[in-house]
């Protein structure tokens, strides 16, 4: 799988999770991109961001309180993201481009396929 | 330290019934006094949400009563912190025990109701009480607190506090 090949770096959990959340996923011509979000009074921040199959997201919590970033649809979830913590997903083909923190669904984003 | 009345006593008279003249005399509270009211105002909101996942079978209450757990104690967790590292401890107060009185009473109300009528009844509680905090924090408390670190956590609770009063207000359109 070209994704876990590029990533050997990744752990375990973290290849079963994308797994789980995205299915194969497939790097852009231009090679995976790292993209960084940041979870900052409430918000997503950038609130939408330019993605290909292959690249990373990380998001990163600096909120007080825990969040999550989770599909409208459910089929991928980062899963509780503690404060100070990140949380990373590969970006499969088959993701609905917006999503939402679970505990806090008033908090929206969109991931835009390129 | 002084305090927007105006404010306070609006949110107190509506929220907890008492009269305004007694609630203008929370201008006399100082930071450790602010720190217990809001220590006790987000326990009661853990209690609150306790009450919930007891009694009430919707996915969405649930849920949302999940949040108030996670988040109040988070935020209490950091003002514990922080207190403990300013050397200093909550001092209760005047505002701090009406606030417990008025919530053992509703806690007796909430608590003999079943299915739609709590689920109505927690959310609408939920929002109102949001509502109320949120403007003591913003209007009075806020403005008034000394210490630059109490002050910062004050407003990032206040945040989160926004964010769970939208949320409550989604819940309460849903349960209509």
């Amino acid at each position: 799988m070209t994704i876990r090949t590029r990533r050997a770096v990744l752990s375990n959990s973290m290849a079963v999770l994308t797994a789980m959340a995205f299915g194969t996923g497939r790097s852009s011509a231009a090679g995976p991109v790292e993209h960084a979000v940041s979870i900052t009074g409430f918000k997503f921040v950038p609130e939408t961001i330019t993605i290909a199959p292959g690249d990373r997201i990380t998001w990163t919590n600096n909120d007080i309180v825990p969040h999550t970033a989770t599909a409208m649809d459910k089929r991928w979830d980062t899963g509780t993201i503690a404060k100070g913590k990140s949380k990373s997903l590969i970006v499969g083909e088959d993701h609905l481009t917006e999503y939402f923190c679970r505990f806090h669904p008033k908090m929206k984003a969109r991931l835009i396929l390129r | 330290m002084k305090l927007r009345s105006s404010h306070l006593a609006m949110a107190i008279a509506i929220m907890f019934s008492v009269v305004p003249a007694k609630a203008e005399s929370a201008a006399d509270l100082n930071d450790l006094q602010i720190a217990h009211v809001a220590y006790v105002a987000d326990n009661i909101d853990i209690r609150y949400a306790h009450l919930a996942l007891a009694i009430s079978q919707n996915p969405e209450v649930r849920a949302f009563a999940q949040t108030m757990i996670r988040d109040h104690t988070a935020v209490n967790e950091q003002a514990l912190a922080l207190l403990a590292k300013l050397k200093a401890e909550p001092q209760g107060n005047f505002l701090s025990t009406t606030l417990q009185q008025n919530a053992e009473k509703l806690i007796d109300e909430m608590s003999s109701l079943r299915g739609q009528a709590f689920d109505k009844r927690y959310a609408e509680n939920e929002l109102a009480y949001h509502k109320a905090v949120n403007d003591l924090v913003e209007n009075s408390f806020i403005p008034n607190i000394d210490n630059a670190e109490v002050k910062a956590l004050f407003e990032a609770g206040l945040q989160i506090f926004k964010a769970h009063e939208a949320h409550a207000q989604m819940m309460v359109g849903k349960l209509k």
